[in-house]
């Protein structure tokens, strides 16, 4: 009788006592869904509609809203300077840094660990409040208002993370690698680029996954230094958005989901890839 | 065998070639990072007219920080800044923390919930800051949903109201980046060794006491790291503010924080005319980074000491 209990015990209990923990989980996923499910769903309604019917599939899916968020508030424009700075940040970012991991990570110099602490320095210091001299500078060369002053900038906060992942990476190859390469007669920039660059695919993506979204995302430095329409990119033309249009919500819905779009997709197809170098790094912002 | 002069000569080599490939990254950084940072400390001690500085002032820019008229914004976004640090310790990290070891104790499904719940962090907090702004409207879902379901009356104006706007960006921010602390905290779960669990579960230890006596004291590596990346995130803290409350950090700069009054002072937004006041910039902008560094460097030492070691 009492192994009876004990066991039926045994079996339904765990169960049981895992429904809790369960719950919890489930109610967060809600807390992180429901806001985006929201948020595409009121894309393709009108303003009335929204007040009208909160949650449930818009009428129709009408594009309206997309197409007046990309061509009247010329979100279409701001997509493009988006992505020439991301693009262009991100590969400014790995040539330059996998050049200076290089030589740091794997030839005796005698100041290898110096010019690293110079360069690893950078992941910590707060240069948001070194943007009024920033911002002369940038007037000085005339780089106001100009995508490559944006690319400039990125790429050198950038920098400091990247030669750290690089020089991580390329610390561990065997020092055979290259010392064949050389006997064989191949210059230096051949057996960067050819040879060792090749071996640590695993930290070009991380650096260009982690390059791209805080360069896609980032709003401070175009607010500063682009004040021209034809320049702003997404972040900060939604923010001026959210105030103009305050009123046409559908719109507002519409360019939040176009300039999200691009993440969305790189997420789903690196979800894997994003989830171990943030666990395992954590430096992030 | 290589020959001391060939060795000699590849040293050389080495040695133009290193300087060569460094020197892109070393040029980009020192010209857009190092220089206007050390600049930007330098000038807090003179005496600035527009963007001109004009003469030494020793420590005046700092003195005139902390009296009328700066002083109160000085002080408030000092606590909107130091209570926004300790509301995300608790409401993300520590809720993080609940929710990393719910996953650990399930086999299953442990990788869908960990992508959906860091999927908000790889959003700009611009689009995460708009949303919850016409969320949290009156006349916004939120509002709609509260009164549907008899929990309010009316109008939700918790964004428009001093005593709850700062907690409902703090909430917002820790729905941003809930995800870190459960990717963080569960990469240092699967770290520790599971014979560690094993013994624990067989004198009897609950799922609660392993958490408490056991998981806890291994994973001050990662509790570590995400105290010192909370720390550096709030106090830069900018974005979520600018787009859900105004770079005045309204209602009347009840969410204002250190760097929205500095991004007011260095460009012209602060007060009623706009004007600027580079040299109160520049001493705010160098007591903060004191503040971070100093900050940053005591955690980084307080939880080096306390790693347990097995």
């Amino acid at each position: 009788m009492s192994a009876l209990v004990n066991s039926q015990r045994f079996a339904i209990s765990p169960r049981l006592a895992r429904l809790p923990g369960w719950t919890v989980l489930v109610v967060w996923t809600a807390a992180v869904l429901l806001p985006l499910y929201i948020l595409v769903v009121s894309c393709f309604k009108t303003t009335a509609e929204i007040y009208d019917n909160r949650l449930g599939l818009p009428k129709s899916f009408a594009f309206d809203n997309f197409v007046n968020a990309w061509t009247r508030a010329h979100l279409g424009q701001n997509f493009v300077n988006s992505l020439i700075v991301t693009g262009g940040a991100v590969v400014l970012t790995i040539v330059v840094s996998a050049m200076a991991a290089y030589p740091l990570s794997r030839y005796r110099l005698g100041w290898n660990g110096i010019m690293l602490g110079l360069f690893l320095a950078g992941i910590m210091l707060p240069i948001r409040l070194a943007s009024v001299e920033l911002f002369t500078l940038m007037r000085n060369l005339d780089l106001l208002d100009s995508l490559t002053g944006l690319i400039l900038v990125y790429s050198a906060i950038r920098i400091p993370f990247a030669v750290f992942i690089f020089a991580n990476f390329m610390r561990v190859l065997p020092s055979e690698l290259d010392e064949a390469a050389r006997m064989d007669g191949a210059g230096e920039v051949r057996i960067l680029f050819q040879i060792i660059l090749p071996m640590v695919k695993p930290a070009v993506s991380i650096v260009a996954i982690f390059t791209a979204i805080a360069v896609w995302n980032d709003f401070f430095f175009p607010l500063i230094f682009i004040f021209d329409d034809r320049y702003k990119t997404v972040p900060l033309a939604i923010s001026v958005f959210v105030g103009q249009f305050r009123t046409d919500w559908g719109l507002v819905f519409a360019s939040l989901a176009i300039s999200m779009a691009p993440i969305l997709i790189m997420y789903c197809l690196l979800a894997r890839q994003i989830r171990e170098g943030v666990g395992a790094g954590g430096g992030m912002k | 065998m290589v020959h001391p002069r060939r060795k000699s000569s590849l040293r050389r080599t080495q040695q133009r070639m290193a300087v060569l490939f460094i020197l892109p990254a070393l040029a980009v950084y020192a010209l857009f990072v190092l220089y206007p940072l050390a600049m930007s400390l330098w000038g807090s001690f003179f005496l600035w007219k527009g963007l001109r500085m004009v003469e030494f002032a020793g420590l005046s820019n700092f003195s005139r920080l902390f009296v009328f008229p700066s002083g109160a914004r000085l002080y408030g976004a000092l606590w909107h800044n130091t209570a926004w640090f300790f509301g995300i310790m608790v409401f993300q990290n520590g809720i993080g923390l609940l929710f990393a070891w719910l996953l650990f104790l399930r086999d299953k499904g442990a990788a869908f919930f960990q992508s959906v719940f860091f999927f908000p962090a790889v959003l700009s907090p611009v689009i995460v800051g708009a949303l919850w702004r016409l969320l949290l409207a009156p006349g916004g879902v939120a509002e709609w949903a509260l009164n549907g379901l008899g929990l309010h009356q009316g109008s939700l104006t918790v964004l428009g109201n001093s005593y709850t706007a700062l907690w409902m960006l703090i909430a917002v921010d820790a729905w941003n980046w809930m995800g870190l602390p459960v990717l963080i905290y569960t990469a240092g779960l699967r770290q520790i060794s599971g014979q560690i669990f094993e013994a624990a579960k067989l004198d009897g230890a609950g799922d609660a006491r392993m958490l408490l006596s056991i998981a806890l004291p291994l994973l001050m590596p990662a509790i570590g790291t995400l105290t010192t990346l909370s720390f550096i995130n709030t106090f830069n803290q900018f974005d979520i503010v600018y787009v859900m409350q105004g770079v005045q950090g309204n209602p009347s700069y009840s969410t204002d924080t250190l760097v929205t009054y500095f991004y007011r002072l260095a460009f012209g937004a602060e007060g009623a005319v706009g004007i600027t006041d580079i040299g109160l910039a520049l001493a705010l902008g160098t007591m903060l980074f004191l503040i971070l560094s100093i900050g940053t460097l005591m955690m980084l030492r307080f939880f080096d000491r306390r790693t347990v070691q097995l």
